[in-house]
């Protein structure tokens, strides 16, 4: 965990209110693991917004740069936007526990949302380098002008099958949709679940998991004020722990295996 | 070469070598920002406030932001004191920066069952009580919001500890040097100025509180204005030191603490943003009084200056 002052080196619009920034630290990338995040703040200067705001590890590439994918929708991530080529910003991190990365003979099914793509394709590049089996990936944005990325990991060898909600790019319906069907073919083959995206997504994703019986992990977000533990901000309801009443995302997750949490209360 | 400024103060016996410590809940239970700088750099650590139970806290969304400033309902959340005293407090860095535990209770027996704890404990420097808290048996009202159930409180600690003890005082009074006056007569050896603003946020999407718990505590840049105001106000009504807080995110606004009069600043929503800030603070101080040829920090400490007529819209110490 530590803090570093980096320079930008580049930041650009992939698709509808959807940006890819890439920074340089050597330090930062060595120890970052797929499931982490950062807490980035835009400007020392201002004090509004005043917080950080977490953003996955989305990639790292060539041993020292590491990337964010992120949406904007509000202030911070409009001013993330504005921000050019060489524009400081400081970065705390890596923070959280990251995924537990599956055995070489597991079946993966990553399930991503949205921005929830993010860190699941870091886990991909991971899981794509010692994974013996094909990995499945169900990938469901709103409209087709929200999808990114698609070219990418079919590169890495994914199995992808690609939703929008209006029917504009792939099939049409909810990345949840695909998970059914799927469960209802090929439940024997016991895949490890992967996902992240919406609350609402993962906590049909979780449920249906535990149903099934699968091992399944989720990346939850959480309102964050620190990201280090020290706020006690991020509390979200535990399903498993009685002397644990909450879990805090930015320490105990933000990935959590789905009967850690009571998704009641969600 | 040129000598080190002389950074120490005292706050009510307990003597600190610089002015700077960090504010609860905001700091963890000491050691989660090691990563970052050595804690015992600091003047003093004041850890989260512990009661006697755990308290398990509020359902999330537990804070939001807002224009320069932090919302937030943690609903005290802690592992309790028993839990804090066995499992956080030996694994503390073993230096002798002074290790203040803030404690709050439901009821007045809590806090003199938490201080008498406390007593026991060596590595516990001294004791800084929150009152900003609902007293069930006098149907939540927050205790620190009446002067005789603030003193009652203050009084029960301190005949169960022979440490320092510091009242932190709640802003959302109607005259915040009454409660001031009322806890120093009851002992107190310090006072902690301030603590969070009650406050609001609405989705006006969604027409809901932002907060599950609707209401919340301000804090952050958005009331340092206010929280100086109350340092200045309690300062001239006491003559126990005053610790000020609220919105310090840098040297400069604890400079405007010390000048209004307090006799150390503490650091709280800043480390979120900068988890160096509080060791920032220290280094900056330092640099300052070298800059300014001053020798010793209680120079600045109360050194407004004020057209003396003015004094006395704030009520000044003769008047009391
Ligand atoms: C561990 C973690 C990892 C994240 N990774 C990414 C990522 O890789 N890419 C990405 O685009 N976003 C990610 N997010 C969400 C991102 O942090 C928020 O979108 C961002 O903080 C919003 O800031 P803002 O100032 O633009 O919006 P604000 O003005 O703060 O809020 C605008 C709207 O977004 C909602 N919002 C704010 N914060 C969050 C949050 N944490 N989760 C959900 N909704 C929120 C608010 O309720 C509001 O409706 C992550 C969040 C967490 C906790
Ligand atoms: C997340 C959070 C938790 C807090 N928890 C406590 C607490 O347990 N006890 C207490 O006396 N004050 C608590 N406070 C209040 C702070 O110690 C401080 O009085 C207040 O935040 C104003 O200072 P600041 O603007 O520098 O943060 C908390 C504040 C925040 C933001
Ligand atoms: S964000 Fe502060 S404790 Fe998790």
């Amino acid at each position: 965990m530590l803090e570093e002052t980096v320079l930008i080196e580049f930041n650009r619009q992939i698709g509808k209110d959807t940006w890819l920034m890439g920074f340089r630290s050597a330090d930062l990338a060595s120890l970052a693991k797929p499931g982490q995040f950062l807490m980035i703040h835009l400007d020392r200067n201002t004090k509004d917004p005043l917080l950080r705001r977490p953003f996955s590890i989305h990639r790292i590439q060539d041993r020292n740069q590491l990337m964010i994918l992120y949406k904007i929708v509000g202030k911070g991530t409009l001013l993330l936007s504005s921000l050019k080529e060489d524009d400081p910003i400081s970065v705390v991190g890596p923070l959280g526990n990251g995924f537990t990365i599956s055995g070489p003979h597991e079946r993966p099914l990553l399930i991503a949302g949205g921005m929830g793509i993010a860190p699941l394709f870091f886990i991909a590049q991971a899981l794509n380098k010692i994974q013996k089996h094909t990995i499945k990936m169900f990938l469901g944005f709103s409209t087709s002008q929200e999808v990114v990325l698609v070219d990418q990991l079919k590169g890495l060898n994914i199995d992808l099958s690609l939703t929008t909600e209006d029917g504009s790019l792939g099939i049409k319906g909810l990345v949840t949709d695909l998970l059914d069907e799927y469960l209802r073919q090929e439940l024997n083959k016991k895949p490890v679940i992967y996902a992240c995206g919406p609350t609402l997504m993962l906590k049909k994703v979780a449920q249906k998991a535990i149903t099934s019986n699968l091992r399944c992990y989720v990346s939850l977000e959480g309102c964050m004020a620190c990201g280090l533990g020290i706020c006690q901000g991020c509390a979200v309801k535990a399903g498993n722990s009685k002397d644990k009443p909450y879990y805090y995302v930015c320490q105990d997750g933000p990935v959590f295996s789905s009967e850690m949490i009571d998704w009641r209360a969600i | 070469m040129v000598s080190q400024p002389d950074l120490s103060v005292n706050i009510g016996g307990l003597k600190i070598k610089n002015p700077v410590i960090t504010a609860s809940g905001t700091f963890g239970y000491g050691n989660e920002l090691t990563p970052f700088y050595d804690p015992s750099l600091l003047g003093a650590i004041i850890v989260k406030g512990l009661s006697l139970k755990l308290i398990p806290g509020n359902p999330p969304p537990r804070i939001v932001e807002t224009p320069c400033g932090l919302l937030n309902a943690i609903g005290l959340a802690n592992i309790g004191i028993e839990a804090f005293i066995e499992e956080k407090l030996p694994s503390l860095f073993k230096n002798k920066t002074p290790i203040i535990t803030n404690i709050y209770g439901h009821a007045i027996k809590e806090y003199a069952e938490m201080a008498k704890r406390i007593e026991s404990v060596d590595r516990i420097a001294a004791i800084e009580i929150n009152i900003s808290c609902p007293n069930v048996e006098q149907g939540g009202m927050a205790f620190g919001t009446d002067p005789d159930t603030a003193a009652m409180v203050t009084d029960q600690v301190v005949k169960n500890t022979t440490k320092p003890v510091i009242v932190k005082l709640t802003p959302n009074v109607t005259d915040i040097s009454t409660i001031a006056r009322a806890v120093e007569s009851a002992g107190a050896q310090a006072i902690s100025v301030t603590n969070t603003f009650l406050g609001m946020s609405v989705d006006v999407a969604t027409r809901q509180p932002k907060l599950a718990n609707i209401i919340g505590g301000l804090s952050g840049p958005a009331i340092k204005p206010m929280a100086l105001y109350l340092v200045h106000k309690v300062v001239a009504n006491v003559e126990i030191p005053v610790i000020g807080l609220g919105g310090i995110m840098d040297y400069q606004d604890a400079l405007e603490f010390l000048l209004v009069g307090a006799s150390a600043i503490q650091v709280g929503t800043a480390n979120f943003i900068n988890p160096k800030a509080a060791i920032e603070i220290v280094n900056d101080l330092t640099d300052y009084c070298l800059r300014e040829k001053i020798s010793n920090i209680n120079e600045i400490i109360g050194g407004l200056k004020t057209n003396g007529e003015n004094h006395e819209k704030i009520g000044d110490k003769k008047n009391k």
